[in-house]
């Protein structure tokens, strides 16, 4: 018998069934004629707001050459609620309520950023016991976040068993918040000049507890999905994105840091008490997909060691500043504070006209300029491949459209 | 040159091999372990003391201060004072409305309410679905339970709200 290799087959088959049902095909499988002559119409392809891949009420308008991506436009504005124009007839402590409702996969680093500028504001000084609850919070809620992350990605890839693992895990987490503040994701728990409550009783331990069982589960994580051959065909040298190129359209977060540019807010522009803690800024090496998946992965574990130097150094003391007035009336003046939120570079602009709310409130929305590098990025990219890029980049609706 | 991507093809085939048995010897791991989850309908958690579920009202001990609706950042809360024969406002409270339909779960009523203990709070009930949009707003007058009625316009009348879940009957969590 003679080997037949499956190619081989393949095109026999191809053969046979052309010339049994289509003449017309015929003298093009032939006589194979260079691609570059060959006439193929553009497509226009909407691909959502309601597409399961997008993470949200996303669309991308796509022009395609065949598969592959001529034009990539992101439209967005479908969960637009504007609290920015709200915050102008609310106090300080109600447009708290509202940073929740940003970001709401990481709620805690809104909250954070707000009541930064608004105590820029007020001059006020908060206690350390604050600061460290601060930090541990906003650290235990950027694990939650890139939990999600890893395991949408994997559904976005087509590994469905990580993301069983990982709200597993982002449950946990989800429960000390709960113990905590009495939510599970809109949290209102960082208040202007502190914190609303105090830890309750054996939370240390219980979180303590967690974060010894979590150490372990990131190398099954590895195992699982980041060094899995089929995950790294689909993301290594996918979606490249030069350190020149993230730059200049503005990324933050792991997405510049996969591309290679060590730019942390939690260094560069430390706040909190940031200053005094120890951390590495994970940083990739391409900028390809599976580097932007990658520096999360390691960021987990340097969150997680974060959280347990906060716990251990945690001092006693007050947890809300003394003289926040219950309708804070700061001077008329302005206010810039940012953060390194679970997505990156997070900043709010804050005006007050000396009255008992916000004459202007700005959010520099991590996910919103992230989201702008997709019309480079996706260009010249297969239609397969544009989910892969879209779920590295690590949008949240919620904050592109505020 | 042929016998190095041989060489090359096999070795992706291994690879792709091994790394899938990789990933299914933790999930083996897994087989052998009690499920976590929890068969809701039938079992149900019970929240932790601090979880922030639907707003409970006691009229006894409201003052009628308008704290909670200035507290209130969407505007959910809605309360009238008592008046004397004169029409002179007095410290209790004669009609609270409490629109869940609005309602952020954010806690800042609570804190605000100067009560002991407070007249608002939030109850461990977390299974706040309705049938309606009139059900959602749940309105306290004379002789109504602490949950209030809801106003169906139907047959213009205020009603009971149907199926309240009774919270404290649930198994303690975890």
């Amino acid at each position: 018998m003679t080997e037949i290799r499956s190619q081989d087959l393949g095109e026999r088959i191809r053969e046979n069934q052309q010339e049994k049902f289509s003449d017309s095909l015929k003298p093009a499988t032939r006589n194979p004629q260079p691609a570059t002559s060959l006439k193929t119409d553009q497509m226009f392809v909407n691909l959502g707001p309601q597409h399961p891949s997008t993470h949200g009420v996303l669309r991308l308008a796509l022009t395609l050459d065949g598969e592959v991506i001529i034009r990539a436009e992101p439209d967005v504005g479908y969960l637009h609620r504007g609290t920015e124009k709200l915050s102008e007839v609310r106090g300080y402590h109600h447009c708290v309520v509202m940073t929740d409702r940003w970001d709401y996969v990481s709620a805690m680093p809104n909250n954070l950023v707000f009541c930064l500028a608004s105590e820029k504001l007020l001059n006020l000084q908060v206690p350390e016991r604050a600061e460290y609850l601060r930090v541990i919070m906003c650290e235990l809620n950027r694990l939650a976040s890139h939990l999600l992350f890893f395991g949408t990605y994997g559904i976005d890839i087509g590994a469905f068993t990580p993301f069983l693992h990982a709200f597993r895990e982002r449950e946990m987490v989800l429960d000390l918040f709960e113990m905590v503040c009495g939510a599970r994701m809109t949290f209102n728990y960082i208040r202007i000049g502190g914190v609303a409550q105090d830890l309750p009783q054996s939370w240390i331990e219980k979180c303590k507890e967690f974060l010894g069982y979590f150490k372990f589960r990131l190398k099954e994580y590895d195992d699982l999905l980041s060094f899995n051959p089929i995950f790294m065909d689909r993301t290594k040298n996918v979606g490249l994105i030069t350190p020149r190129q993230a730059v200049d359209w503005g990324l933050s977060g792991p997405n510049i840091r996969g591309s290679g540019v060590p730019y942390d807010v939690r260094k560069t522009d430390p706040y909190s008490v940031y200053g005094k803690l120890d951390f590495e800024v994970c940083v990739g090496e391409s900028g390809s997909c599976w580097d932007r998946y990658y520096v999360r992965m390691r960021e987990m574990a340097q969150s997680v060691r974060l959280v347990e130097h906060c716990l251990n150094a945690l001092p006693s003391g007050d947890i809300v500043a003394k003289g926040v007035a219950k309708m804070p009336k700061p001077m008329p003046g302005e206010a810039y504070a940012h953060v390194e939120g679970s997505r990156g570079d997070l900043g709010i602009y804050l005006v007050s006209d000396g009255s008992f709310s916000p004459y202007r409130m700005h959010v520099r929305a991590p996910s919103y300029i992230n989201l702008a590098i997709l019309q480079e990025a996706l260009v010249g990219l297969k239609v397969s491949d544009m989910i892969a890029v879209l779920g590295s980049i690590d949008i949240v609706l919620g904050e592109v459209d505020r | 040159m042929s016998s190095s991507n041989a060489v090359g093809y096999l070795a992706g085939i291994y690879q792709g091999f091994s790394g899938t048995i990789k990933g299914l010897m933790v999930t083996l791991r897994y087989l052998f372990k009690p499920s976590i989850t929890v068969n809701y309908p039938v079992a149900k958690l019970k929240p932790y003391d601090r979880f922030r579920g639907a707003l409970l009202f006691d009229a006894v001990t409201c003052i009628g201060c308008n704290l909670c609706v200035k507290a209130c950042p969407s505007d959910c809360i809605d309360l009238q004072n008592m008046t004397t024969p004169e029409g002179k406002k007095i410290a209790k409270v004669s009609w609270y409305s409490i629109d869940f339909g609005k309602c952020n779960y954010c806690k800042l009523c609570e804190e605000a309410c100067p009560t002991k203990p407070k007249s608002v709070w939030h109850s461990l009930d977390y299974e706040n679905v309705f049938f309606s949009r009139h059900e959602m707003v749940r309105a306290w007058q004379q002789g109504d339970p602490w949950c209030g009625t809801y106003f169906d316009p139907a047959d213009k009348k205020y009603r009971v709200s149907q199926e309240q879940i009774p919270i404290e009957e649930i198994p303690a969590r975890r």
